[in-house]
């Protein structure tokens, strides 16, 4: 049973990874993005494609995917200078279906339709954290966390910083923020890479992680699950992306954790995962927890009563 | 809304109480697993096999199953996906304990999850993943479906050899199966002396095939293979009829799915596929066929067959090799790999089965076509060394 | 003639299947380009609308089809499957606008986008609990041998797609430019509130709405029947298609969305045909011109750039 959890919390990591990504440019730039899964797999085949051809490290093919992927991130986030709204997700979705059909067709580097399945296991202080072991479970659960915690923690300092003012402002009005002096272009590119790699990061974990992956994975429905985990959770709000990420994968899992998975036809499982979706939404529209707004008036208030006495 | 979650919960339930229990008389024994794509666009594939494992496992707790314990199956869905397989195996692995699985159904989810089994002693036998690496990935993996290469190398000799076909056009879709079979093929009638004309590609979920079809018919091709799921397959006749292709269809196991013969009506007909040999002399395969017929109202398709025969051989397997001891039963799962390897022509409703090795099926191929709505054996083959030899 | 070093008879019969997958496309799209026009949001349910629309017309055609009957009978009971499914599908239309994103309609703009994602799994999953997961075979009202026009095959199915497509396109425009309903959903779809100033009942027109867009899906969806069978996630890849013609030509734009459908359509079959490479890379061709059609017409091809002021 330990291990199955393990395996749920490994994936949860790996996308509340991407969703901590995809959340500073939908949730706290405004940019509404549907192709964060078409990062995931340029981190994902990076990651196998270099450790088999070059016999590298994970470690270090992990922080390349992450650089890759933000190349991409760069290349998608110069239409965003043009496009407004809907107008740039459908951009981005077409941007992650590209990736998604070029990885299908070039057969000779990603091996097309087969996917890469010998992906050599990952090192961790030369203990070797291979997916069929019981033993490297709760060290993969560890260090995806790790790394979680830390993108976490790197996405607070930055949003609590300049950037993370001017990035709200470019969200509530990107004319009035032009206006103000915001570079916007500069911050938005900026966003999109960012999200972009930590997009590539949690693919080359999954790519470690699985050891295996083939390219029906990362599909437009990955790119939407993701964006729900932002949605659900409450947009702009890296804590409650990590909450979505957790919800929503253990809502698709629900059935199989409570053993009823083999007992009810699967289409129920997917049904009551789509009744989930549709409840959470209607009650609670802006998320679960929501945007935490730094209210400036009661902060402002509090300093001149401080100063007062 | 409320009242639709009601209905949701009560046929929950319902199904819950409807298919829960193993069976009345017997104890509870040891377990099963079934792994494939029950939801999602290649659903259907999943379902035709796990019924057919339904069916096997059935059978065993009929017949009172093992001094008095009976067998389980476990259906998982990992709607053909790496990222849905890891999580079943595990549950299958670490909740369920299951001692076999049958599955994955696709080739890339097996070989994603095959580690995990051979690490867990569970022996694995995949009804349908042909992709050639699939046997080494351990030892507790098997397959009794013919691979890829054995499949095309058969298919493509009997086409340029012996239909004497001088031209190919080969239109496949962008899966595992479809392509490697198509490559495959390719590579084989090359080096018998065939020409490949065209060689085209669509997407899975494609239903469209005019554009392609229409760049084959300029190229004239005298023959096209078309290796893919029927769905597919369907498609291709009807479009390549009207665009006025004239070139003979051929295909494989994919279809054998008897829904073609509804979805493509006397289009089907004529169309020459490769499959198991089906054993002349035995009638496992009609018995297995009305009696899968008569529970589930519909027909199972060849990757079915192997479903089944793969569940009986592990059910046969577990009868050889399990003890009873102080009332509890007790399976060793390294004996049980090696009864299951022990596998000689095996009597399935599939055809004769026999693993090699490394777990991989030896059987012969047969040459199956379509008549008159009927799926029909018009010849069998078995390769030796590099030749083709005809068997009566 | 040759273009592009290919045969200009085939390259005409690219273009007809081209326009016919276009059709399709187009006659979906004005779903997606309705709704969005008038509630600002993506329908993502659009698609599986159509699925159901298209099992309500193969239960109620293959229930009562009898060859035998002869073939008025037959085309009878094919436009009575077609009503049926118009309706059954902007009953549902209706229905799952006031049960999932009317409690919606002030909450944060992706909120309803989540809540339609939610419907379309459920509605997929439904209809493959219920109807069974294999696909279905629509059989053709009428003899579908193909037409011969010189080397130029074309189907009687086809020439019906391009008809019908042609037919509601035009329908729906006129019903929107010159009836009244048509000016209402016109002004609600500009300004919501003083719409309603002027006596306009909103909810009804957003009900009208999606109403006539399920039912445009329905239209689409027996046709794709026809064309490509019955089956649970029909209207899956083809609503996404849909999506992004809708917003090719212009997202709340009636006219955009028809030419976006037939552009898409286009694109697919010719853009790897004259680039010469396998077909399998349709969508990398087709999506790449889309995005540059995009950065060249940031807001659709047939809608004015509007520049944003303070």
């Amino acid at each position: 049973m330990e291990n199955f959890i393990f395996v749920i919390l490994i994936y949860t990591g790996i996308y509340a990874i991407a969703a901590l990504g995809l959340n500073l440019v939908v949730g706290y730039t405004g940019l509404l993005s549907l192709c964060q899964a078409g990062f995931i797999a340029i981190g994902a085949y990076t990651t196998a494609i270099i450790m088999n051809a070059f016999n590298t490290g994970f470690w270090e093919s992990m922080l390349l995917s992450g650089l890759v992927a933000a190349l991409f991130g760069f290349i998608i986030g110069m239409p965003t200078l043009r496009l407004r709204g809907d107008y740039l997700a459908i951009a981005t979705l077409g941007f992650g279906e590209i990736v998604q059909n070029v990885i299908m067709n070039w057969d000779s580097v990603t091996n097309g339709p087969m996917g890469i399945h010998s992906i050599p296991e990952p090192k961790l202080f030369g203990m070797a954290l291979s997916a069929s072991s019981d033993q490297a479970k709760p060290l993969w659960v560890l260090t995806i966390w790790i790394i979680a915690a830390l993108s976490y923690y790197l996405i607070r300092r930055l949003i609590r910083s300049r950037v993370g003012r001017a990035l709200e402002a470019i969200r509530e009005d990107e004319i009035a923020a032009s206006s103000m002096g915001i570079n916007t272009a500069k911050y938005k590119v900026g966003v999109f890479i960012a999200g972009a790699s930590l997009g590539g990061i949690a693919g080359s974990l999954y790519a470690g992680y699985s050891q295996a992956i083939a390219p029906l994975t990362f599909n437009f429905m990955m790119s939407i699950m993701i964006l729900c985990m932002v949605v659900l959770g409450g947009l702009g709000n890296s804590f409650a992306t990590v909450i979505g990420a957790i919800i929503i994968t253990i809502a698709s899992e629900l059935p199989r954790l409570i053993g009823i998975s083999h007992r009810i036809p699967p289409q129920l499982n997917q049904v009551l995962f789509g009744c989930i979706l549709v409840f959470m939404m209607i009650y609670r529209p802006q998320g679960i927890i929501g945007r935490i707004k730094l209210n400036y008036a009661k902060i402002l208030k509090e300093e001149i009563l401080h100063t007062e006495k | 809304m409320k009242k639709l979650l009601v209905v949701i919960f009560s046929l929950m339930l319902l199904s819950f109480f409807a298919c829960g229990k193993p069976s009345d008389t017997l104890k509870p024994g040891f377990k099963i697993g079934f792994m494939g794509p029950l939801t999602g666009d290649d659903a259907n594939y999943g379902k035709l096999m796990s019924q057919a494992s339904k069916i096997a496992i059935e059978e065993f707790n009929e017949k009172g199953g093992f001094r008095g314990f009976g067998a389980e199956l476990i259906v998982e869905d990992t709607q053909g996906r790496v990222e849905k397989g890891n999580p079943a195996i595990e549950k299958l692995a670490g909740v369920d304990k299951v001692i076999g699985i049958i599955g994955d159904v696709f080739s890339t989810v097996s070989l994603a999850v095959a580690p995990k089994a051979e690490a867990a002693k569970i022996v694995m036998i995949s009804p349908s993943s042909t992709h050639k690496d699939l046997p080494d990935k351990g030892k507790f993996i098997f397959r009794d479906v013919i691979n890829d290469d054995l499949q095309a190398v058969v298919f493509a000799k009997y086409l340029a050899n012996v239909e004497k076909v001088k031209t190919l056009a080969i239109l496949y879709i962008k899966n595992d199966y479809s392509q490697a079979l198509a490559k495959a093929v390719q590579d084989q009638y090359e080096k018998e002396g065939g020409k490949v004309v065209a060689s085209e590609t669509g997407l899975q979920g494609d239903k469209d095939f005019k554009t392609q079809l229409t760049k084959i018919k300029s190229k004239n091709p005298e023959a096209l293979y078309i290796p893919n799921y029927v769905a597919e397959i369907a498609q291709i006749l009807e479009q390549a009829k009207q665009l006025g292709i004239n070139a003979k269809i051929y295909s494989a196991d994919g279809f054998s799915q008897p829904q073609i013969l509804e979805l493509a009506g006397s289009l089907a007909n004529g169309v020459i596929y490769t499959q198991i040999a089906e054993q002349p002399a035995s009638n496992a395969r009609k018995t297995f066929e009305a009696k899968y017929e008569k529970k589930w109202g519909e027909k199972p398709d060849a990757f079915s067959l192997n479903a089944y025969d793969g569940t009986n051989i592990i059910l046969n397997s577990v009868v050889a090799t399990a003890e009873v001891i102080d009332g509890n039963l007790k399976i060793d799962r390294d004996k049980l790999r090696d009864e299951v390897a022990k596998t000689k022509n095996y009597d399935g409703a599939s055809g004769k089965i026999t693993f090699t090795e490394n777990g991989d099926l030896v059987a012969n191929i047969g040459i199956y076509t379509v008549e008159n709505q009927k799926f029909k054996q018009i010849r069998m083959f078995k390769l030796e060394g590099q030749k083709l030899v005809e068997l009566k | 003639m040759n273009f592009f070093n290919i045969p200009s008879n085939e390259l005409l019969q690219h273009l007809i299947n081209g326009l016919t997958l276009g059709a399709i496309y187009s006659l979906i799209a004005l779903g997606y380009t309705m709704v969005y026009g008038i509630l600002k949001f993506i329908n993502f349910a659009h698609g599986e609308i159509l699925m159901i629309g298209a099992y309500a017309a193969y239960y109620f055609y293959s229930f009562l089809y009898d060859p035998a009957k002869g073939s008025s009978f037959i085309m009878a009971i094919f436009i009575a499957a077609l009503l049926i499914a118009m309706f059954a599908s902007a009953a549902l239309g209706v229905l799952i606008e006031r049960f999932a994103y009317k409690p919606l309609r002030k909450a944060p703009r992706l909120a309803p986008l989540l809540s339609a994602i939610g419907v379309s799994i459920i509605l997929a999953n439904l209809a493959a609990l219920f109807f069974g997961t294999k696909s279905r075979k629509f059989e053709y009202p009428f003899d579908n041998t193909i037409i011969q026009i010189g080397s130029l095959n074309i189907t009687p199915n086809q020439v019906m797609i391009l008809g019908v497509g042609f037919v509601m396109m035009v329908s729906l425009k006129l019903f929107i430019d010159k009836t009244k309903l048509g000016k209402a959903m016109r002004a609600t779809s500009q300004n919501q509130p003083v719409a309603s100033l002027m006596g306009i009942n909103i909810n009804r027109i957003i009900s009208l709405t999606f109403a006539i867009g399920s039912a445009l899906a329905a239209v689409a969806g027996v046709l794709m029947a026809l064309e490509f069978k019955v089956y649970p996630t029909m209207g899956t890849m083809a609503g996404l298609k849909a999506f992004i013609a809708a917003v090719v030509g212009g997202i709340g734009n009636i006219n955009g969305a028809m030419v976006g459908g037939i552009i898409l359509g286009l694109l697919e079959t010719f853009g790897v045909v004259i680039l010469g490479i396998p077909q399998g890379l349709k969508d990398t061709i087709a999506f790449t011109v889309l995005i540059l059609i995009l950065l060249f017409r940031p807001s659709g091809i047939l809608l004015k750039n509007i520049k944003e002021k303070v």
